[in-house]
């Protein structure tokens, strides 16, 4: 293929044609010139962004979201963009200081942002009770979960099984979503947040 | 690979608002806008597609929701919700008074004055008014071709311009 020309720039812009864009990326992949015109691209893209007024925040999408609402939500929601709605649960408030000085902070993400966008990773939705919504991320290699779940009761616990055995990781915070963190919880054949002997969610992750 | 969960929180609240806030000024949806920056950033991560060698991972990230709320944008669903802004004229203004990010916005807003006024009005139309290239082109009576050879020149020039000048 030849080199990307102008369509470096309009790529960046996101205004190739799709059809063309497993071209340019498969291009990408292999000529270090138009990777640096494109990644130039943008980055003038994104001090354009930058000028961009803040989205409107959520007041539903607060960190307290009533079990109803939660209901509510996930029937209309695809399920997937419900789950990370819970990953992202911020509350308007703490997005207002964030943009603020988002500048500043985002380099120093950027490395634990960078490990995650660079590390494959799956993520399930489980299946929960009402008023329950969980969402466990984890590393296809097995080296990290995370659990994270809205309307869980207090404390309960994340229990994996591989096999006939069963493995408790621990509680949940008592943030709001509830959070696991796990390093090495392996590769399970299924995951569970169980409350008072029983399980309020549960999912199977595909690695 | 090292990763606590703080800082996996701490990386997905952090990145949230300005994806967002590009998702958004595209659908001018909230729910839609949330639904783009998801599957964006959940196609990047679930893929592993992301390299090192291919730039900073944040304005790779804004290209990847821009695409993303674009094409949501072009789906049946909204189409007539861009008719109708459409038909409405979007203001060719640049307003970095309710920018997210005023200092960046301030710069941007130094380094467009200094582009010449036929590559500044096709970024203003194509970037902050969201037109598709074919509707610039259309209502500007340049051929596409033009449409899209100034829009590259004009990007080409605002980087150059924006990586030389103060920070």
């Amino acid at each position: 293929m030849n080199h990307l020309d102008d369509d470096a720039e309009l790529y960046a812009l996101g205004l190739t044609e799709r059809e063309r864009d497993a071209e340019i990326e498969a291009h990408l992949a292999e000529c270090g010139d138009c990777r640096a015109r494109v990644i130039a691209a943008e980055e003038a893209a994104a001090s354009l962004a930058a000028a961009l007024p803040a989205a409107p925040a959520d007041a539903k999408r607060s960190d307290a979201v009533p079990a109803r609402a939660a209901t509510v939500r996930r029937a209309w929601w695809p399920s997937l963009a419900a789950a990370a709605a819970v990953v992202f649960g911020v509350t308007a408030a703490a997005e207002g200081v964030i943009a603020q000085s988002a500048s500043a902070q985002l380099a120093r993400t950027d490395v634990a942002l960078t490990a995650i966008a660079s590390s494959h990773f799956g993520h399930t939705t489980l299946t929960s009770d009402p008023g329950v919504i969980a969402k466990a991320l984890y590393a296809r290699d097995g080296a990290w979960c995370y659990v994270v779940a809205t309307g869980a009761p207090r404390g309960a616990h994340v229990i994996v099984h591989r096999g006939a055995a069963a493995r408790d990781l621990g509680a949940l915070d008592a943030g709001a979503p509830a959070t696991l963190f796990v390093r090495d919880p392996g590769r399970p054949d299924s995951i569970e947040v169980v409350a008072d002997g029983r399980a309020v969610a549960h999912g199977k992750p595909a690695f | 690979m090292v990763l606590d969960g703080p800082a996996f929180d701490r990386a997905y609240r952090e990145y949230a608002p300005r994806l967002r806030s590009v998702a958004f000024a595209v659908l001018h949806d909230r729910d839609g806008a949330e639904d783009a920056v998801h599957g964006a950033l959940m196609r990047v991560w679930g893929g592993g597609t992301y390299r090192a060698e291919r730039g900073a991972l944040l304005p790779f990230l804004i290209a990847c929701v821009r695409r993303e709320a674009l094409d949501a944008l072009r789906g049946s669903k909204r189409r007539h919700l861009r008719e109708v802004r459409a038909s409405a004229g979007d203001p060719l203004a640049f307003d970095d008074t309710a920018a997210l990010d005023p200092l960046e916005a301030r710069r941007v807003r130094a380094a467009l004055e200094t582009l010449p006024a036929e590559q500044r009005d096709v970024i203003l139309r194509a970037y902050y008014g969201h037109r598709t290239l074919a509707e610039v082109a259309q209502d500007t009576g340049v051929p596409l071709g033009t449409v899209k050879s100034r829009l590259a020149a004009a990007l080409r020039r605002l980087h150059s311009t924006l990586s030389e000048g103060p920070r």
